[in-house]
């Protein structure tokens, strides 16, 4: 795999910069995807999303200084290009973030890119329930087995913070279930 | 610790140095009641036909050139109008630095309605002091007697329940 620098070095020069960012897409286009989906859950609109994420990496490239890695900085873009694509929805439809949400949750079990039991339903049902935060670090650490310290710098929140929202949101996750 | 009589138990090295990371880290076991997979799946070819999308995206972009960026314009007669703004209402005179205690408490309040902190009551009430905490710190309007009265009156059925005997 090509080194982040060299990468990044490549990105902002104009005659490498076509085959880089192709590296760059192939890269992290899966990893980033998951991220994405985790959070809209419907797959048309993950797509959508991943799509903008990589234009606008592509047009700030130049604004990434290299204070954190490519990766979490990426992830980043990613995270809050969902998070604001679930807000501007929610607004359009003139319901709540919430809401929105717990409306995406519904339509999963209609959903053809949906192939889950009635335990991953369920699964699903109950992290639509916790605080954003818990959510996404629950996803991440989980679902996607990233490392708590790189959580840590993709969230710019402590590994001792993370931990104790990941137990958080296990228990309160295992109490939803217990209960429905 | 210093003690009369030692104890004849020793530690791993580092054992208590160590003891809540390893806490945390138990704690932040996955449960096994969990399914392992999300079960969110993705079409045939999605991730091998995504170069080709995401480039015809970039392109399209990169061609639609609007004859008058209004964006541009409307960016830089917004920062015009807030430099201007900035230099009206700024006190060049005044060398004292912003506070915590400058801060309006309607912009605290603001503040605290327009973000979410996720914090549960439980979590709030943990840090608010519960002495010398009265009523009148949770309502917006003072409470006016009349009003008091007219709803003591309508809603208590047993008045007795009121009376206090003082010379008792």
């Amino acid at each position: 795999m090509i080194e982040e620098e060299t990468l990044v070095l490549d990105l902002k020069t104009k005659s490498k910069q076509a085959q880089a960012f192709e590296v760059l897409v192939n890269t992290y286009k899966e990893r980033l995807y998951w991220q994405i989906r985790s959070i809209v859950l419907n797959h048309d609109d993950a797509d959508d999303v991943l799509q903008n994420t990589f234009i606008k990496v592509y047009k700030n490239i130049d604004g990434f200084k290299g204070d954190s890695k490519l990766f979490s900085w990426m992830y980043r873009i990613a995270t809050n290009e969902a998070l604001n694509f679930i807000k501007q929805r929610a607004k359009i439809q003139g319901v709540s973030d919430t809401n929105y949400q717990d409306r995406l949750v519904e339509n999963l079990e209609a959903d053809v890119y949906f192939e889950g039991d009635e335990i991953q339903l369920q699964l699903q049902k109950a992290i639509a329930t916790l605080p954003e935060k818990q959510k996404l670090v629950f996803n991440m650490k989980y679902f996607q087995e990233l490392k708590y310290e790189e959580i840590s710098e993709i969230l710019n929140t402590s590994v001792g913070g993370l931990k104790a929202s990941y137990h958080l949101a296990v228990k309160k996750l295992e109490q939803y279930l217990k209960e429905d | 610790m210093n003690k009369k009589n030692n104890i004849p138990f020793k530690t791993p090295e580092g054992y208590f140095n160590s003891f809540e990371e390893r806490l945390m880290d138990k704690l932040s076991q996955p449960e096994s009641s969990f399914p392992e997979e999300s079960a969110f799946k993705v079409p045939d070819n999605y991730f091998e036909s995504f170069n080709e999308r995401l480039n015809n995206k970039l392109e399209n972009e990169s061609k639609v050139i609007p004859l008058f960026p209004i964006k541009k314009i409307i960016a830089v007669a917004a920062s015009i109008a807030a430099i201007a703004l900035i230099a009206l209402g700024y006190d060049w005179n005044s060398e004292q630095e912003l506070s915590f205690s400058d801060l309006a408490n309607t912009d605290i309040e603001a503040y605290f309605e327009n973000n979410d902190f996720e914090l549960s009551p439980y979590e709030i009430a943990e840090v608010l002091p519960v002495t010398n905490t009265e009523f009148s710190d949770f309502l917006n309007a003072p409470i006016e007697s009349d009003n008091l009265l007219d709803y003591l009156n309508e809603n208590v059925s047993d008045f007795d329940e009121l009376n206090f005997y003082d010379n008792e």
